[in-house]
């Protein structure tokens, strides 16, 4: 009988986890310091390198921020996918339910608030990384909370997806008011934040951030046969005998999980959890969530870590901001795709 | 145990609108059913009631004795499904895939499909006529081949009782009439309950075993009481309209 994966998938998927490979090695090898490739293997190995300097850029610089990049990118991927299906529509991401925008005013408020107060956050700017992750999660989850809240009292997920978008645009205005009495040097490390950053992340918050992830993929993927019946429609999927409430906040607070996590060590990586999926559904041909899930995954990591390449290319002193990059070569690639394709498949 | 449907005491409608309050409908199973009423009456609410795609707001469906209405959506998937009226707006999915929705109660949580998946998918799609079809993409059909899928994917999903709303809405005449037959094929040699929404009254009273008249309240009619009585020529009959009980049609005057 027909086989879950077709030959095609099963050839790209290969093909995408040796792209995977490759990037990751480039992304540890390439930066704006010149390490001798089998100095970077022996280091990776645990031996000695001839500087000690080189061991502490490749284990504590690179490496983490390679992890980093693969994390970000499956996870965006994947709740942009799982927003993708429950709202059917489109232009829905990660994003969309306002999460980022929550965890912006967290951001917002510790960064340039606590100025009105007359707390001056330079007298601890040692905390100052800690404290803005910390600001991320309490804004990001605050919202979810209001988000569980709307939805427990509505039936139609359209009335959600508006409500989610005008909290969204709420909170917004809120940050918008802050930014407006600040001054320029919080508003400037507010700005920074906004334009995602892979690199800032240490090895001790990716030991708490991958599992993180990690529990939110697979979470994912078990769903996934809960996602497939959404695409008939939530009546059709209810008369085949989804519970429509659990499966709901199963999709909607695992989504907030890996996105509300990613966003505050990253900051709001944007274009990748709207994209990745119609790419992901343009090459299998498919809308079969056990499909479209690992092939987001692949794919979200791969434009990740090529975007982490690109922004730390030789030659740079310093790295560019990744939201930029990952527009820039995004937005190209995708548009070949859908000239390529003819179409791009409207929904699902 | 009995083998019937038992409407009991059943009001529908909104929590703060009652459309139809205290139905009470004992039927045979094993019948075609046929829903017929103005618009505005209460056809749809009454149906998706039924389905379970709206609470009721009190009152009991019993089928064979099982209050369907009580059951979890998961038990209930085994015992009714549905063909509604809002398309499933889907691309990418080949015909065969589609139809194979129906076995979702029935798979594993990674919905693989066994033998006997496969086994009621071929029974579903042989039984409605689309072997044609089942490599072809869904969003390439035309309306006649999209509901006669549909009534394949409801058939796959093995349930002793189909609801259809306005199956043979958007469907020309012949479309209509094969679907109609189709049902009626299923009642005949599948043994299924299946109940309709309509506004083909000709077809109705030629095709259906039974009709239920929703006009504030729902009364329950054979087509040959129905065709006696006064009702149609009450509801349905206007200044430039008339029911002719010789042609079992309606005929413009």
């Amino acid at each position: 009988m027909t086989k879950l994966f077709s030959n095609k998938t099963t050839y790209l998927s290969l093909f995408l986890i040796i792209g995977i490979i490759l990037f990751f090695c480039l992304d540890l090898f390439l930066g704006s310091v010149k390490i001798p490739f089998n100095q970077v293997v022996s280091i990776l190995l645990g031996q000695t390198a001839e500087k000690e300097s080189w061991s502490i850029i490749v284990l504590d610089s690179r490496l983490p921020k390679a992890i980093a990049a693969i994390l970000c990118g499956s996870a965006l991927s994947v709740a942009g996918l799982k927003m993708q299906t429950l709202f059917r529509n489109p232009l829905a991401g990660p994003y969309i339910l306002g999460i980022s925008s929550g965890a912006g005013l967290g951001v917002a408020i510790f960064i340039m608030g606590l100025g009105f107060l007359g707390i001056s956050t330079s007298s601890f700017s040692f905390s100052s990384h800690t404290g803005i992750i910390v600001a991320s999660i309490i804004g990001s989850f605050a919202v979810l909370l209001i988000l569980l809240a709307i939805i427990n009292r509505l039936k139609d997920i359209m009335t959600v997806l508006i409500v989610g978008i005008m909290l969204g645009s709420v909170i917004t205005a809120i940050i918008g008011i802050i930014q407006y009495f600040s001054v320029d040097s919080q508003l400037k490390s507010f700005i920074m934040w906004t334009m995602g950053d892979l690199s800032s992340i240490t090895n001790s918050q990716l030991m708490l951030l991958t599992p993180i992830v990690l529990v939110g993929l697979a979470g994912s993927f078990f769903i996934s046969k809960n996602l497939n019946a959404y695409l008939l429609g939530e009546e059709y999927a209810k008369s085949l005998g989804v519970n429509l409430k659990h499966s709901r906040l199963a999709i909607i607070g695992l989504t907030a999980i890996l996105t509300g996590s990613i966003t505050a060590y990253c900051g709001p990586i944007s274009f990748v959890g709207i994209v990745i999926p119609h790419l992901a559904r343009l090459l299998s041909n498919s809308s079969d969530h056990r499909i479209l899930i690992p092939l987001s995954i692949l794919l979200g990591i791969n434009v990740l870590l090529i975007a982490d390449i690109i922004s730390q290319l030789p030659g740079l002193d310093q790295t560019l901001p990744i939201n930029s990059i990952t527009s820039l070569i995004g937005i190209p690639f995708i548009i070949w795709i859908i000239f390529k394709n003819k179409k791009i498949s409207s929904l699902n | 145990m009995s083998s019937s449907i038992n409407i009991s005491a059943l009001s529908i409608g909104y929590p703060n609108k009652t459309v139809i309050d205290n139905i009470n409908i004992e039927a045979k199973t094993n019948q075609l059913i046929a829903v017929i009423g103005r618009n505005g009456k209460g056809k749809s609410t009454l149906l998706k009631t039924l389905s379970g795609l709206i609470p009721p707001i009190a009152g009991a469906f019993s089928i064979n004795g099982v209050d369907i209405l009580k059951i979890s959506e998961k038990e209930r998937a085994k015992m009714l499904s549905i063909v509604s009226t809002t398309q499933a707006a889907i691309s990418n999915i080949k015909v065969r895939d589609f139809i194979a929705f129906g076995r979702f109660p029935y798979t594993n949580w990674l919905g693989i499909n066994k033998e006997q998946d496969n086994a009621e998918v071929n029974k579903a799609i042989s039984l409605c006529n689309v072997e044609s079809l089942i490599n072809n993409n869904y969003d390439e059909l035309s309306d006649g081949e999209k509901q006669k899928v549909n009534i394949a994917r409801a058939i796959a999903q093995n349930t002793p009782i189909i609801i259809l709303d306005e199956p043979t809405a958007h469907l020309d005449l012949i479309n209509k009439i094969e679907i109609l037959k189709l049902l009626k094929d299923l009642v005949v040699n599948q043994q299924k309950t299946i109940i309709i929404s309509t506004h083909q009254i000709e077809y109705a009273l030629q095709i259906c075993n039974e009709l239920w008249l929703v006009n504030n309240g729902i009364k329950t009619f054979t087509p040959t009481d129905l065709i006696n009585s006064t009702e149609l020529k009450d509801i349905f009959e206007g200044d430039s309209i008339a029911f002719d009980k010789d042609s079992l049609s309606f005929k413009l005057i």
